[in-house]
């Protein structure tokens, strides 16, 4: 086990408002959100000194402004004029999940104290894809000219090739749209919070990219989130109750860029970014509580289940069936609604349930007795992150 | 129901841009020869083209010619354009092929000559040619023909 486990822990979260598209400036989400988290955690502005984000913009072809399509650290400091700011960092290798992990290690290294980690993102109005154009360079040379044309596609072949190696049928993800949908309606900042989704809106909808109908993938939406990080010894002494780091783990295996489609890329990188969580933390699978696992695309999901452990390769969609995912089912799965929920926000919403939820602190949607809380903040292929909260220090 | 084709005549795709790895690749294909990157150390064939091979580190690398049969190891049908320019040929097959003497290298392309609903993961495919331009000709695969 980690000898830092329970030794750094998630105090205050914070929420912008979620928009279709772009009305203001993203910093101003941004803004929002960390003020919010600030103030969850009983803490002044000033307190605050750490800051940790990865500011990339996934709407391809759109230019980076600061402040207007990413917000970086860079915008975050220019904004917050901290007086005691001691330390930074922007990640690249691992999603927003990396920031986290960025910032537990730097208040383990006792180098800040209160560390605010934002994720900010951006859905210009108009086009979200703005595809290569007439040449495609680098490694879409190889995808872009047979139409491949977004994250959704890459991701739906290795969909097939799970479905028909394993003999199984897309109506069942059926189950997990409309249960997070329902989990959605509990959860009032979600985008979709207000507006059902019923199987048979779900079996009827419009395919996307085959295998993926529209509700398989989450609505690109402008809005941002944030949480504080801080020693297990401060947290106790803030508002809210802390929720424990147990341990974290992230993808350890890359395969060459431009190589898509390769379900066993998803196997490897869920296994490579879950297998040190369950040996720093010391649990197994069967231990966990409740789960929030990214699902930007609803087959991220099945993807997570498997190589994670929680059951065994081709049998996921069978294993979420049966009120297994419910709120009081044996594995209660993405209990804010997911990205399917709330819009697509990428992990950092994950990792914000993951700490309600040890912390007591989901309100309706509280599963009873929590106290080991398992997140997968990101797709495992190539930027998964794997996170156990709990509730009580051990 | 009719089996459906997917319709490409109206389809402007973008062109590939040739890189120092990939250049050798995009060369061999307008001479309509599938050649793919192979470690000269451990044989092992990858794609895409990559800076070292990925098996064991060789910086020995040359593109070697290679059959052009394998099966489809994934697919998916497409029926939104990201990039809208393919609108027209909604909906269609773009596909990811195994080759038979490649093991592990992924390729992409489009299921051609045949409906978009005989793309399976397992069928058999063969490679074809589309040139785009007198300096870029596109592998492209359709259904294998006899053995």
């Amino acid at each position: 086990m980690w000898e830092h486990r329970c030794k750094v822990a998630v105090s205050g979260v914070g929420f912008s408002k979620v928009t279709r598209s772009a009305e203001i400036p993203l910093a101003a989400h941004a803004l929002e959100a960390v003020k919010g988290a600030v103030a969850d955690s009983g803490l002044a502005m000033s307190d605050i000194d750490g800051l940790a984000t990865y500011p990339e913009l996934p709407a391809t072809g759109h230019a980076m402004v600061d402040g207007i399509t990413i917000v970086s650290v860079n915008c975050m400091m220019a904004m917050l004029k901290l007086p005691n700011l001691a330390w930074h960092v922007q990640v690249e290798t691992v999603n927003i999940g990396g920031a986290v992990q960025q910032a537990a290690n730097a208040l383990l290294a006792g180098v800040c104290k209160y560390a605010v980690v934002w994720r900010a993102m951006h859905n210009p109005k108009g086009t979200y894809q703005n595809l290569p154009g007439t040449h495609a360079a680098g490694a879409t040379q190889f995808t872009a000219p047979y139409g491949f044309g977004g994250p959704g596609q890459g991701m739906a072949v290795a969909y097939t090739r799970w479905l028909e190696r394993h003999n199984q049928s897309r109506e069942k993800m059926a189950t997990l749209a409309i249960t997070q949908r329902r989990h959605t309606q509990m959860n009032p900042r979600a985008y979709f919070y207000g507006q059902p989704l019923t199987r048979e809106d779900y079996l009827g909808s419009r395919m996307v990219a085959y295998p993926f109908c529209l509700y398989d993938c989450d609505i690109p939406v402008q809005g941002a989130v944030a949480i504080v990080l801080t020693t297990a010894d401060r947290a106790r002494d803030l508002k809210p109750r802390p929720a424990y780091i147990a341990g974290y783990g992230q993808r350890l295996a890359f395969e060459v860029a431009g190589r898509i489609g390769s379900l066993s890329s998803y196997m490897e990188g869920g296994r490579s970014s879950s297998s040190l969580t369950w040996e720093r933390s010391g649990f197994s699978p069967k231990d966990v509580d409740v789960a929030q696992i990214y699902d930007g695309f609803s087959a991220s999901v099945i993807y997570g289940l498997e190589s994670y452990g929680f059951c065994k390769e081709g049998e996921a969609l069978d294993f979420i069936q049966d009120g297994r995912m419910e709120l009081d089912g044996e594995l209660p799965l993405n209990t804010f609604g997911g990205s399917l929920g709330t819009g697509r926000i990428h992990g950092l919403w994950h990792i914000i349930e993951g700490a309600l939820q040890a912390s007591g602190r989901a309100g309706e949607r509280q599963v009873k007795d929590v106290n080991v809380s398992f997140v997968g903040a990101s797709a495992p292929i190539v930027q998964g992150t794997t996170f156990i909260f709990v509730r009580e220090p051990y | 129901m009719l089996a459906r084709m997917s319709d490409w005549s109206k389809v402007t795709r973008p062109i590939p841009v040739p890189n120092e790895l990939s250049r050798p690749f995009w060369d061999a294909a307008r001479q309509k020869v599938l050649a793919l990157q192979r470690c000269q150390a451990c044989k092992h064939f990858q794609h895409p083209p990559y800076a070292t091979c990925v098996r064991c580190m060789g910086i020995d690398l040359k593109f070697e010619p290679v059959s052009g049969k394998g099966a489809i190891y994934a697919y998916t049908i497409m029926y939104h354009a990201g990039d809208k320019r393919f609108a027209a040929a909604i909906p269609y097959a773009s596909i990811i092929v195994e080759l038979d003497d490649a093991p592990g290298a992924l390729l992409a392309g489009n299921l051609l000559e045949a409906p978009y609903t005989e793309a399976k993961v397992g069928r058999r495919v063969e490679v074809i040619f589309e040139p785009l331009n007198d300096d870029i000709t596109l592998p492209q695969f359709r259904l294998a023909r006899g053995a």
